[in-house]
C-alpha cells in the first residue's frame, strides 16, 4: 500500500484524532478500555492522569506506534501510520535516548530532512534552545538537553498536529516556562497540541480542554473551568482531638470518595458533604477545626482518579 | 523482501528519507573508533604476527588458491575485517531498540525500510575503509606489490560479498537484547572466521571441519577475494553460496524487525 503522501487529502474539516472505541491489551493489562473521543483541529489539549492511566498507551495508538486490540484510530482523518508518514504529525515521546555519535544539529538536519515542509533551522535551534549546543555530541546532553533534543526533532517538520508526552519532565522551572511559552505560541499558530502530563497546573494553565484519563477509560472532559465545576465534592477537614482516636470507620462515612492523613489533619473528599458531616457528629469522633470547602482542581483529579467509581464529569 | 508492511517506495523522490537517515548513520559510524580496532587493527596485527614467522616466500612454495601464501592470507584477514564491518551494526541496532531511538524514528516519516535498509547499506559501506586499509598496509609491510586495480577489485569483492554478515549483523540486533549482541556479534565473528578457514586454511582441517567450512559464507568471501586478487572471475559457487545466505538471513532479519515492530519497539 505506496501512497503518494504529498497528495494525500488532509481536509482542515476532519477532526485532528478520533479515537472510535479504541481498546489496546498487554497481556493481561487492559492499559485502554473502550476509549472515545474526539479532537478538533487547533484544540490544545491536555490528557491528564496518574501514572499507568493508559496516556503514553493512548498517544503511542495516535501515532500509530501501537496496534488497538479493539477499535479505531484516525489521525487527521487517516490511518495513523499513514498521517506521521506524510510529515504533518510532530511527537515528542516519554524518555528515549539519543543515538551514539551523532551531534545535535545532524538530528535537527535529519528531522528537517525527513520533512515536505520543514522550519528554517535556525528557528528550530533557537525555539528549542539549542543554538549554543548545535555542534554537541547528542550522547553528552543532561536530561533536559536531550529532552530538547527530541522537542527540537518534533517541530522540525512545522507539523500541523503535534504529540507531547510528558514533555516537561526533565526540565528545570525556567526551560519549563520557556518550554510552554513556545507551545502557546504554537497553538496560537493554530496548530493541534496535544500533551500528556501528571501536573495540573500546566494542563490548567496551557490546555484549553482537558481530558482525565484513569484506568484507560475516560473520565472527564471538558474545559479546566467545567472542570472544576462539574466535580460535586467537597473537602471536609478536620483535627482529630486525640492521636489514639480511632480512625477506622471514617472512610466509610455516607459520601466519602477519598481520605488522606496528615498526622492529626483528616482531609474526607465526599460527594455529599452534609451527610458526611452529620454521620461525623454522630459516631461519636471527637474533632476540632471541622471545615467544608468546594473541591479545588487538585481534589477534582483525585476524585475523578480515585479507584472508586465516579460519575463522569460533562 | 523488505516487503508489504515495510512497504516499497513509490517514486525515486522517497529515497530522500533513506538518504537523509543514510547520511547520519555513516558519520556515526566512522566517529566509532573501536570499529577501526576491531576490523582494520586486529586482522592487521594476525596478519603481521603470522606473515613474520613464516617466511615471505611461503617457505616451501605454499599457495592459497594460486596466490602465494602471504597474498592468499591478507586476503583472508581483509575478509575477517570485511564480516567484522559488516555485522557492526549488531550492537547500535540492540542498543537504539533498547533507548528508544527506533521508536522516536517510528514517529517521524522515515518508513521503517528505510531505516533497515540505511543500517545494511552502513554496514557494507564500513566494510570499504577496512578492507583498502588491511590490504594496503598488509602490502606494504611485506613488499607483495598489489597494484591500486587489484587493490579496488578486492575491495569491491569482498564489500559486495559481506552482504550476507550485514544481514546476520541486523538480525542479531533485532534478537538480542544490548547486553547479549556484543557477545552474539564477536561469537558469530570468530566462528565464521575459524570455522570458515580465515586463519588456518581449510585445506590444512579434518575433512568434517572442511566439509562444514565449505558450507559457510566466510569461506566463500575469502574465495571470492583471492579470485579478485588473482584477476579471475568469481566462482559461481561462491556467488551462489553468498547470495543463498544473503536471501536467508536477510529473510529472518525482517521477520525479527517485524516482531520488534509489532510490539511496540
Amino acid at each position: 500500500m505506496v501512497t503518494e503522501h504529498a497528495a494525500l487529502p488532509f481536509p482542515s474539516h476532519v477532526p485532528a484524532v478520533e479515537l472510535d472505541g479504541v481498546s489496546r491489551r498487554f497481556g493481561a493489562t487492559l492499559a485502554l478500555d473502550e476509549c472515545s473521543l474526539s479532537i478538533g483541529r487547533g484544540e490544545t489539549i491536555a490528557l491528564l492522569g496518574p501514572n499507568g492511566a493508559g496516556k503514553s498507551t493512548a498517544i503511542g495508538l495516535m501515532l500509530g506506534i501501537l496496534e488497538p486490540t479493539a477499535g479505531a484510530v484516525r489521525t487527521l482523518g487517516h490511518g495513523a501510520r499513514t498521517a506521521v508518514l506524510s510529515g504533518r504529525v510532530g511527537a515528542m515521546l516519554q524518555g528515549g535516548g539519543l543515538p551514539i555519535g551523532a551531534r545535535v544539529g545532524e538530528l535537527v538536519d535529519l528531522a528537517r530532512a525527513l520533512s515536505p515542509s520543514p522550519t528554517p533551522r535556525d528557528l528550530v535551534l533557537e525555539r528549542s534552545g539549542l543554538t549554543s549546543l548545535a555542534g554537541r555530541r547528542a550522547d553528552t546532553l543532561s536530561g533536559g538537553e536531550t529532552q530538547r533534543v527530541r522537542f527540537a526533532m518534533a517541530i522540525a517538520g512545522d507539523p500541523d498536529l503535534l504529540f507531547l508526552d510528558e514533555p516537561t519532565v526533565a526540565m528545570d522551572v525556567e526551560s519549563r516556562r520557556a518550554f510552554w511559552d513556545d507551545i502557546r505560541r504554537s497553538a496560537a499558530e493554530g496548530r493541534t497540541v496535544l500533551f500528556a502530563t501528571h501536573y495540573l497546573d500546566e494542563a490548567d494553565q496551557v490546555a484549553d480542554r482537558i481530558i482525565v484519563l484513569a484506568h484507560g477509560r475516560v473520565v472527564a472532559d471538558g474545559s479546566p473551568a467545567a472542570l472544576r465545576a462539574s466535580v460535586a465534592e467537597r473537602s471536609v477537614r478536620f483535627t482529630l482531638a486525640a492521636t489514639d482516636e480511632p480512625e477506622a470507620g471514617i472512610g466509610a462515612l455516607p459520601g466519602v470518595v477519598g481520605v488522606t492523613r496528615h498526622g492529626d489533619d483528616i482531609t474526607l473528599v465526599t460527594r455529599d458533604a452534609d451527610a458526611t458531616v452529620r454521620a461525623l457528629v454522630a459516631s461519636g469522633a471527637r474533632f476540632r477545626n471541622l471545615e467544608v470547602a468546594a473541591a479545588d482542581l487538585d481534589t477534582a483529579f483525585l476524585a475523578l482518579t480515585s479507584d472508586r467509581p465516579t460519575a463522569t464529569a460533562a | 523482501m523488505l516487503a508489504s508492511r515495510l512497504a516499497a517506495p513509490a517514486a525515486a523522490g522517497s529515497f530522500r528519507p533513506l538518504l537523509a537517515y543514510l547520511r547520519l548513520e555513516v558519520r556515526r559510524a566512522l566517529r566509532n573508533r573501536r570499529y577501526l580496532v576491531m576490523t582494520v587493527v586486529f586482522p592487521l596485527v594476525i596478519y603481521v604476527l603470522y606473515t613474520a614467522v613464516l617466511p615471505a616466500d611461503g617457505g616451501d612454495g605454499t599457495t592459497i588458491d594460486g596466490l602465494t601464501w602471504p597474498v592468499g592470507f591478507l586476503i583472508s584477514m581483509a575478509a575477517y575485517g570485511a564480516i567484522g564491518a559488516a555485522m557492526s551494526q549488531a550492537v547500535p541496532v540492540a542498543m537504539e531498540r533498547r533507548t528508544g531511538w527506533t521508536r522516536q524514528l517510528r514517529v517521524t516519516p522515515l518508513p521503517g525500510w528505510a531505516y533497515v535498509t540505511a543500517k545494511a547499506i552502513t554496514a557494507i559501506l564500513l566494510t570499504v575503509p577496512s578492507v583498502a586499509l588491511v590490504v594496503t598496509v598488509g602490502s606494504l609491510i611485506n613488499h607483495l606489490g598489489i597494484g591500486v586495480g587489484d587493490a579496488l577489485s578486492i575491495v569491491v569483492a569482498l564489500a559486495l560479498g559481506a552482504a550476507p554478515f550485514a544481514a546476520i549483523g541486523l538480525l542479531i540486533g533485532y534478537l538480542l537484547d544490548a547486553e547479549s549482541a556484543q557477545g552474539g556479534m564477536v561469537l558469530t565473528l570468530f566462528t565464521m572466521a575459524i570455522l570458515g578457514g580465515l586463519f588456518v586454511p581449510l585445506e590444512a582441517a579434518p575433512p568434517v571441519m572442511a566439509t562444514i567450512g565449505s558450507m559457510l559464507p566466510s569461506s566463500h568471501l575469502a574465495n571470492l577475494g583471492r579470485a579478485a586478487a588473482a584477476g579471475t572471475a568469481p566462482a559461481a559457487l561462491d556467488v551462489a553460496v553468498l547470495v543463498a545466505w544473503t536471501v536467508a538471513a536477510g529473510a529472518l532479519a525482517t521477520w525479527a524487525y517485524r516482531r520488534d515492530e509489532r510490539a511496540g519497539g
